[in-house]
């Protein structure tokens, strides 16, 4: 409802009678611009309808009026109260519960059955209130399925000439020219007999819903003219019913104004800012939303020069590779790991020819005695005990000695460990004496 | 009349309506196809919905092998007469569908509906071809 800006005006349309300058235009009510709320109309519809129920029940002695008693155990049979007497077939049938024959049913219905609803005033204005606003929607109305393709306009305005229509057959001229003709006639050709038991139920006969005739003045003789042709129906603005403005609970029912009802509406609904005439106290209901056109809104300026660009390229997250297989992701985690694996394998390459080189020392025989030989020198000493002693002093590198030396001693300590020979070490002890 | 919005429109109509059927299967499992005539792809959803749009293309078959092109003015929404642009075309099919797709994308009337005006266009125009040669149909009464 932009701020009743100028409210569009409704052309109404003129009938033959009309003297050709009367045609003119009315202003929208703003009845029509209210919210339109298809729950509220959906919920107080179904309620409404309750109300012209009429109630019904089971007779209250139905089944009970028996004098059955239960025969007890031991005549095996059922326990259930079985019809006392004799002579004939009724005698011993089983009498008062649901599961038997001819007895009373299970929870019999009763009148005091809560039959009509209550609803609130507000409630059931703002749905009557809805229901009129959705009939000024083409969209809806053709939702609902009324052919309205050749109305010149929705709301559809006629001039106050209609309402002195008497006969009939003038009424279907008067819709033939506004253009409302089709939808009446879709309702002649729907009538057809009711599918179901209805039929047998003083329903018989089904149809469509066709136009609803508004007018403003008492006493129209409209109304004696329009009621006999088949879907179209009549009411007064001021007492106008739910029922027929949103038949089923379905908003948009097509609605033919006369002028005279249409310029009545702004006083018995009011306007948004100004109370209703006939109606104590009330004001149109306002809508959740005023201007409720999201695309004009998401493409305004206001909001497009706030928003951010829209991100045509989905970015995907990446296949996660682990980093302790793959160098390179690790890299990017960490990139100290490259130096420490270049430290570590350096390292470990020492260490491998560090135990390379201690092995092959250990595995290589120091050195034969024949290949020294040549570098050796003798030496005679000269004992008198003995004679000559040949002293074959190797000439040994100092290494050599110092390997020679530290080989020996290690094969030592495996003897002594392998044989265990640590306790025979000192010999004092294994005599067991002191010397 | 504040036109009442498409968003709106579609929130209401979209549950029910006289044009929606459904088919194959209940609850969700069902297609669900729209009837009214200003539906390109007979889809019911709020794209293609004639209903909901103010801008809809329509395209029918038209008497003697002609196909009715039409678009909705904006400006007359709440006049059903005279809501519809029709173009009555009996040309070539390549004729037709340039005067289609110029109609509905090349000057921005609906260009996201260019494919399913298109689309729409060449099944009409085959199922008037049929029409025309009358499939030979036996007659089974006379032997």
């Amino acid at each position: 409802m932009s701020a009743a800006a100028a409210r569009p005006l409704v052309t109404v349309q003129s009938l033959e009678s009309d003297m050709a300058t009367d045609a003119n235009s009315v202003p929208l009510p703003d009845v029509m611009r209210a919210a339109i709320r298809p729950d509220i109309v959906t919920f107080v519809h179904g309620q409404i309808s309750k109300n012209a129920r009429q109630p019904y029940a089971v007779s209250k002695r139905a089944g009970h009026q028996t004098s059955a008693e239960s025969w007890g155990t031991g005549r095996a049979v059922s326990r259930i109260p079985r019809v006392a007497g004799g002579g004939t077939h009724r005698a011993g049938q089983g009498a008062f519960g649901n599961m038997c024959r001819g007895g009373r049913m299970f929870a019999p219905t009763k009148i005091w059955r809560r039959w009509h609803r209550q609803v609130n005033v507000t409630q059931k204005r703002h749905a009557v209130v809805s229901a009129i606003a959705a009939s000024a929607v083409p969209s809806l109305v053709l939702a609902r399925g009324h052919k309205i393709e050749e109305v010149p306009e929705l709301p559809l305005v006629v001039s106050d000439a209609a309402e002195a229509v008497e006969k009939t057959s003038a009424a279907l001229k008067v819709l033939k020219q506004i253009g409302a003709h089709p939808d009446a006639e879709k309702a002649k050709h729907s009538q057809a007999i009711r599918a179901g038991k209805g039929k047998a139920r003083n329903r018989r006969y089904v149809s469509r819903k066709g136009p609803l005739v508004v007018y403003g003045n008492e006493g129209a003789k409209l109304v004696k003219a329009f009621r006999n042709i088949p879907g179209v129906e009549i009411a007064h603005v001021s007492r106008l019913n739910l029922l027929k403005l949103a038949p089923g609970g379905h908003l948009g029912r097509f609605i033919i104004w006369t002028k005279s009802a249409f310029e009545k509406l702004d006083s018995i609904y009011g306007t948004f800012d100004k109370v209703s005439e006939k109606k104590n106290g009330y004001v149109l209901p306002r809508a959740k939303m005023i201007n409720a056109d999201l695309a004009r809104i998401i493409n305004s300026d206001e909001v497009q020069s706030v928003v951010k660009p829209i991100k045509k390229e989905v970015k995907r997250a990446p296949l996660k590779k682990n980093p302790l297989k793959n160098l390179q992701v690790m890299l990017k985690l960490n990139p100290y790991a490259k130096a420490a694996k270049r430290m570590a394998l350096l390292a470990e390459a020492q260490r491998v020819k560090a135990k390379q080189d201690k092995l092959d020392k250990k595995r290589k025989p120091i050195t034969k005695m024949i290949d020294v030989v040549p570098n050796c020198i003798w030496i005679v000493y000269n004992d008198p005990a003995v004679g000559d002693v040949f002293l074959l002093w190797l000439v040994i590198s100092l290494e050599e000695a110092s390997a020679i030396n530290s080989a020996s001693k290690s094969w030592y300590k495996t003897m002594i460990s392998d044989s265990d020979y640590t306790e025979f070490e000192n010999f004092t002890k294994w005599l067991g004496a002191s010397q | 009349m504040a036109t009442v919005p498409g968003q709106l429109i579609w929130e209401i109509v979209k549950k029910n309506n006289s044009f929606l059927v459904k088919e194959f299967g209940n609850g969700t499992a069902s297609v669900k196809f729209s009837k009214e005539p200003n539906n390109l792809y007979n889809i019911h959803s709020f794209k293609h919905s004639g209903l909901a749009n103010k801008k809809t293309v329509t395209i029918q078959p038209g008497k003697d092998q002609t196909v009715v092109l039409a678009t909705t003015k904006t400006k007359k929404q709440n006049k059903p007469s005279t809501l519809l642009n029709k173009s009555v075309m009996k040309k070539e099919f390549h004729r037709m569908a340039k005067a289609v797709s110029n109609q509905v994308c090349d000057n921005y009337y609906r260009p996201d509906l260019k494919k399913a005006a298109l689309a729409r266009l060449s099944v009409v125009h085959r199922s008037l071809k049929v029409a025309k040669s009358g499939s030979k149909k036996r007659n089974r009464q006379s032997s």
